[in-house]
């Protein structure tokens, strides 16, 4: 798992990596994994909001009505 | 980094880019306070939202295909050859920051013993594409849905401006060679793009309920906290310090790189790697930050919300040259791109039934237009590149900077990448339903819900007694 397990050996290598980050060679998995992400956070919120949206349209409030809602804490 | 003197530069260079990211973070908190001012109460929490949540869209996305394409696309590709690869292909290997290095799985994407600049300097980009995702963002506030703002937001931070200034922001870009296009602190690249994007979305989104009367005269609607939008406007001021610092190298030696044998001349440069200095551009910002406000005092009559736009407008329109221009000439462009701007925005208003809530397309579009056309002739015979001087139109050298480069080159940024894609975009997401709230929520109020919610919270707390 680690990349590198002692600085001393790591830095008097012949040639110094400079990759030090964990799972060196598994960057696609993590793009991957990033985008996977990216993409099921969208289509979570945009189902949200349109739900949202919808119910708060039913209700027809007024432009005023959010008045009585000022809170004064 | 084995002798003191690289690693100096080196470190010297990773930390310079490093603070031009925490000033140019800012401009953000800038425009967060600048929108939350301008919309009214019931919309607030909705519009910090619809800001805030670009940071981490445009930095994902950036970080998967943005980057990628800055480093892809200065070519066109087809249009002039690279004077890396000679090749008029998309670019797709070479040095540093050239493509494989820059696709989000190559090693250099990450912590890099070996590699002290890519992250740094893809932050700076980074947060240029923030600021240009921030610019459509105030224009549509209180009646885009946040999903379209996030795909919109994307599209422009992502894609089109660095589609933009990888053709105009680049040392290997084919405007430069073609057209001899020049705009040093993103006049074009990053404001007249997006003030042309945000016209293109705000054709198709419409005006906000009540904006215009049945006989179609435009009303005022806030700003709600006018002391909210001007310190936002003044952060953006205090960010964009940072945003013409991130704009330069801030050390090279232009010797080798011009092929100069036995030269050495370290000096800082701009990002087409032509020469300048920190302390004349420092000299540039005040004077055309001076020169918008003092047009934007004079031309609104003394209303704070556009003197201090025009402080903003006046940068913009003088920045295509900024790196070269005097003071006193930044002083005056800034001015005349002020005086333009704001005129422009009310006769568009007026005549198109535009409503941009806060001024975005005069402000960052139509200034930046103007500042690429009048540099195109303040500028007219300096060349647009360090690495050869050639004629317009051939694309294998670099074409001298000219007014009708620069006029074709500010309808490319305002019109072909900026107005196009956001109106096109926009018609897609309003075919689809998804570009504005409905109607009875722009009434009632984005924020409807979670004040009613705030109410009952704090009756429920008052009547309690334990």
């Amino acid at each position: 798992m680690a990349t590198v397990t002692n600085w001393i050996d790591h830095l008097t290598a012949s040639e110094v990596a400079g990759q030090v980050y964990p799972m060196v060679g598994s960057e696609m998995w993590w793009v991957l994994a990033g985008i996977i992400f990216w993409i099921l956070w969208t289509v979570s919120t945009a189902t949200g909001e349109a739900e949202e949206h919808e119910k708060l349209a039913r209700k027809k409030h007024g432009s005023n009505d959010y008045k009585s809602n000022i809170a004064e804490w | 980094m084995d002798n003191e003197l690289g690693a100096l530069t080196t470190i010297f260079t990773e930390f310079y880019y490093w603070i031009t990211v925490v000033l140019m973070f800012l401009i953000h908190v800038g425009f967060c306070m600048y929108e939350v001012g301008a919309s009214r109460y019931k919309h607030h929490q909705h519009t910090l939202m619809k800001n805030t949540l670009l940071i981490p869209l445009v930095t994902v996305t950036w970080f998967f295909f943005g980057w990628w394409i800055y480093w892809a696309f200065p070519t066109g590709p087809g249009i002039a050859p690279s004077i890396m690869t000679e090749s008029t292909g998309l670019i797709l290997g070479g040095g540093f920051g050239a493509n494989e290095l820059a696709n989000p799985t190559n090693a250099l994407m990450a912590v890099n013993l070996g590699d002290h600049i890519m992250g740094v300097f893809w932050a700076a980009f980074l947060l240029f594409s923030w600021t240009a995702a921030s610019i459509v963002s105030g224009a549509v506030i209180e009646r885009i849905t946040t999903f379209a703002f996030g795909i919109l937001a994307i599209a422009i931070g992502s894609v089109f401006w660095s589609i933009d200034a990888a053709w105009g922001w680049h040392f290997d870009g084919w405007m430069l060679k073609i057209l001899g296009y020049h705009d040093a602190y993103a006049s074009g690249v990053i404001h007249a793009i997006c003030g042309g994007f945000a016209l293109g979305i705000l054709a198709v989104l419409g005006p906000r309920i009540g904006k215009f009367s049945s006989s179609g005269e435009p009303r005022n609607i806030g700003p709600r906290n006018p002391w909210l939008v001007c310190i936002g406007l003044f952060l953006i001021y205090t960010g964009f310090w940072g945003f013409y610092a991130a704009c330069n190298i801030p050390i090279f030696n232009l010797g080798p790189e011009y092929g100069m044998e036995g030269v050495t001349y370290f000096t800082a440069t701009n990002i087409y790697v032509t020469p300048t200095t920190l302390s004349g551009i420092t000299m540039n910002f005040l004077l055309s930050l001076a020169g918008g406000l003092l047009a934007g005092y004079w031309i609104s009559k003394g209303d704070p919300f556009w003197t201090y736009s025009g402080g903003l407008a006046g940068i913009i329109a003088a920045s295509a040259g900024n790196d070269l221009y005097h003071p006193m000439q930044s002083l005056i462009i800034a001015g005349v791109g002020t005086v333009i701007a704001y005129k422009l925005h009310y006769w568009v208003e007026r005549e198109f039934k535009i409503d941009d809530a806060v001024g975005a397309v005069a402000v960052h579009g139509y200034a930046g237009v103007v500042g690429l056309i009048i540099c195109g002739f303040v500028l007219w015979g300096y060349p647009s590149s360090g690495y050869g001087v050639g004629s317009m139109w051939v694309g294998t050298d670099y074409a001298p900077i000219n007014p009708l480069g620069m006029i074709i080159g500010a309808f490319i940024m305002f019109g072909v990448l900026g107005f196009l894609p956001g109106w096109i975009l926009a018609k897609i997401l309003h075919s689809a339903g998804k570009l504005r709230i409905p109607r009875d929520v722009e009434l009632a109020g984005l924020d409807y819900n979670i004040m009613e919610q705030a109410r009952k919270d704090e009756r429920a707390v008052a009547s309690s007694n334990r």
